[in-house]
């Protein structure tokens, strides 16, 4: 009897203590935002009348001559699910085929699983807009510190104006001026043979003709997304960097006497980089949903140009899972930015409550 | 040139005629005007004055560390270091100020709450402050610091493993006070230690203050607006207005014969311990701008005993007894008749 009583709350203690661990109520928000849009999706796609599927089924029984059984079993193995089955049943059996990975099948193409689509582009989708996002992030901090160091001067002047320039301009106006002037009018670049992710008969692997040829393909794609976001990385790091200089620690670290070197790496970057971990995040969701229009002006075949086609197509199974893809990149880089974030930031890791001072 | 220098002494500090001028976007203003004094190598000197008097930027300007706004327009600062030789901080090198700092003239900051940087444990602090300055025995950095963490009464394991958050505000002013004295410093600067915490916190920051010179022999310059407290622990007071010093005497002196107006109206606002509130009498008025000082004796719109030479006439440090100098034309005419009143009621009671 004592026994229990002692027990339950120190189960009760160790649920509490998991809960205020950081990185676990973080991990769990981001599983249950995952499910919400999950079901959401699974409810707006099957039951809203003029949905996806019943679209298919009619499509099925008025052009083809379906009876409405056969036009549902055919559309129960694209969609992944069976309209006979009671709505619950239905539901599990969704949840568990996308644990599976299982996304459906294609409407345009019959019998390739979404997945395996979703497998072959998506890695060129990621490694292109990511490793945009990388060079801007990582160039747009260094050029928002130097701007900020050299206030006033010359190279902040200079950089201000391109930054806000650049800003400005949307990217596919980039890209169509990188296509139309480099490529075509003064002829520099041989822009036809760019396209498309990997030569033909290159073999993948960690060859350096693989990797060459890979980054050849990735440079149009690669040089827009920096040329059009370096700008507001930089203005923003210059702006953070102004005000954490204005910080009493600077000037104390100043007074202790630290050399001019550790205290802009240690005490004014860290502290600088800061607030834009939450924007960087924001940003890596949206690299897969970004990608579209410059993957469809370069011809780079990632999942953007898979989604345009897929949407041209009216092949919603697959758009489905793009989509999927999209929702789950956006939540897990916020998980990361999150994780990340509360690494560098030890005033997160210990009070979260008070977090937000 | 006047001669502030105190009778038989070498002084570790002297600073002479010292002008600096921020330069602002509406045109600049002299925050410190000619300031001019002598500190002996064990003497605690008091700094005080109503806000804005340019206390700050004098202590700042005495570790090279004004902010990029402000320049020293004229006059010196020698410090004699350790080897005796008489360097002016004014003409260091950035190499040579570097090492100045901390290691010769260590500073206290106003309010620092914000003193150390969020994302580093107060121990990795500590480290950074020794290696900039060549010191990499990290057992021997430990002894040190957490010896004098004891001495300002924390428990060192605790505080060098935490992150600043996590220290309240006046254990973080006592890690500093700590921080300050870790490289054996010659001279701390310590700009209003206690303004930011409250009255029991302040007191045991006094006495930890207190007993840390004694047990380390250091100089100090104590910078506050508070007169009582900062005569706890100087050995002689300077009172600065609008830039000057305008008053330089021992705590002794100035409490009991202030010679300039200014001072005795700072003494005649401190409440009495006991007794009616009272008898307490401002000064009227508020401290002139500095861009736009009146001509002649900036204190003379709140003077008393105005007249209209010091209207016309700016007057300087002068001598007005052994030990005791003052800024003003008519010193001869102050006393504190009323104060010494209110003491003595007070001692009736
Ligand atoms: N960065 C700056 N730029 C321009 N003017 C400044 C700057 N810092 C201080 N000043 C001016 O210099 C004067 C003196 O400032 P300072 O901070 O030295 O005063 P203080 O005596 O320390 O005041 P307080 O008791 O409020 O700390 C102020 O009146 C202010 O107008
Ligand atoms: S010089 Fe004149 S105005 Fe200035 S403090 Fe002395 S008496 Fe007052
Ligand atoms: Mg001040």
């Amino acid at each position: 009897m004592s026994v229990r009583r002692h027990g339950s709350p120190r189960t009760v203690q160790v649920i509490r203590r998991l809960l205020r661990a950081y990185a676990l109520r973080r991990v769990l928000k981001a599983v249950i935002t995952v499910w919400i849009v999950v079901t959401a999706t699974f409810f707006l796609v099957r039951l809203m009348p003029g949905s996806p599927v019943e679209v298919y089924i009619h499509t099925l029984i008025s052009q083809y001559g379906f009876t409405y059984d056969e036009a549902a079993n055919q559309a129960a193995a694209l969609f992944a699910f069976d309209p006979n089955q009671p709505l619950l049943v239905q539901y599990l059996d969704y949840l568990r085929s996308l644990a599976r990975g299982d996304l459906g099948q294609s409407l345009v193409s019959p019998g390739t699983p979404v997945s395996s689509i979703l497998l072959s582009y998506l890695p060129w989708t990621l490694f292109s807009a990511g490793l945009g996002l990388f060079v801007s992030f990582v160039s747009g901090l260094f050029l928002g510190m130097l701007m900020a160091y050299r206030r006033g001067g010359l190279i902040d002047h200079v950089l201000t104006a391109l930054g806000s320039f650049f800003q400005a301009v949307p990217n596919y106006l980039v890209a169509i001026v990188l296509i139309v002037f480099l490529g075509v009018q003064l002829g520099w670049l041989p822009v036809t043979k760019m396209r498309g992710a990997v030569s033909p008969g290159v073999q993948p692997g960690l060859t350096v003709a693989f990797v060459a040829d890979v980054l050849y393909h990735a440079a149009l794609p690669v040089l827009t997304y920096v040329l059009t976001t370096v700008g507001s990385w930089m203005l923003l790091m210059k702006s953070s960097t102004l005000s954490t200089l204005e910080e009493d620690y600077v000037t104390v670290a100043r007074a202790r006497g630290l050399s001019d070197g550790r205290i802009m790496r240690a005490y004014v970057g860290r502290n600088a980089v800061l607030p834009l971990f939450a924007q960087v995040a924001i940003a890596a969701g949206f690299v897969v949903g970004g990608s579209v229009v410059i993957e469809r002006i370069f011809v780079y075949e990632g999942i953007g140009f898979v989604l345009l086609d897929a949407i041209n197509r009216r092949d919603y199974p697959l758009m489905q899972g793009i989509f999927f893809v999209i929702t789950l990149s956006v939540i897990a880089a916020n998980l990361l930015a999150d994780l990340l974030y509360s690494r560098l930031d030890p005033r997160i890791r210990r009070h979260p409550a008070e977090g937000d001072r | 040139m006047i001669d502030v220098q105190r009778p038989s002494c070498q002084p570790l500090l002297s600073v002479r005629d010292l002008v600096v001028q921020y330069q602002g976007a509406s045109g600049a203003v002299q925050a410190v005007r000619g300031v001019s004094f002598d500190l002996a190598s064990d003497e605690s000197l008091a700094l005080i004055g109503e806000s804005g008097c340019g206390k700050t930027t004098l202590g700042l300007a005495l570790l090279g560390l004004l902010p990029k706004a402000a320049r020293i327009m004229g006059g010196q600062i020698l410090y004699r270091t350790r080897d005796g030789r008489v360097v002016d901080v004014v003409r260091l090198s950035d190499a040579e100020l570097r090492r100045f700092r901390w290691q010769e003239c260590a500073m206290v900051f106003q309010g620092a709450l914000n003193a150390f940087n969020p994302v580093l444990k107060i121990w990795d602090q500590v480290v950074d402050t020794a290696r900039a300055h060549g010191f990499r025995d990290r057992t021997r950095i430990r002894e040190q610091c957490e010896r004098l963490l004891r001495l300002v009464q924390l428990d060192p394991t605790r505080v060098l493993d935490s992150y600043p958050h996590e220290l309240s505000g006046g254990m973080r002013q006592r890690v500093m006070i700590a921080l300050s004295l870790l490289l054996e410093p010659r001279l701390v600067i310590y700009d209003e230690p206690t303004t930011a915490l409250d009255i029991l916190t302040q007191r045991a920051i006094i006495e930890v203050l207190r007993s840390l010179r004694q047990e380390l022999g250091f100089a100090m310059v104590f910078i506050s607006h508070d007169l009582p407290l900062a005569a706890e622990l100087a050995d002689r007071v300077a009172t600065m207005y609008a830039g000057r010093i305008v008053e330089l005497a021992d705590v002794r002196n100035l409490f009991y014969r202030p010679r300039h107006p200014y001072t005795r109206g700072l003494l005649l606002a401190v409440p009495p311990v006991s007794g009616p509130l009272t008898t307490v009498v401002s000064i009227p008025g508020s401290p002139p701008s500095l861009a736009s000082l009146p001509a002649g004796c900036s204190f003379a719109p709140r003077c008393e005993f105005a007249t209209d030479r010091c209207r016309r006439e700016e007057p300087t440090l002068s001598t007005v007894a052994p030990g005791h100098w003052s800024a003003c034309h008519h010193w001869s005419a102050v006393s504190l008749d009323r104060w010494m009143e209110r003491l003595g009621g007070a001692s009736h009671a």
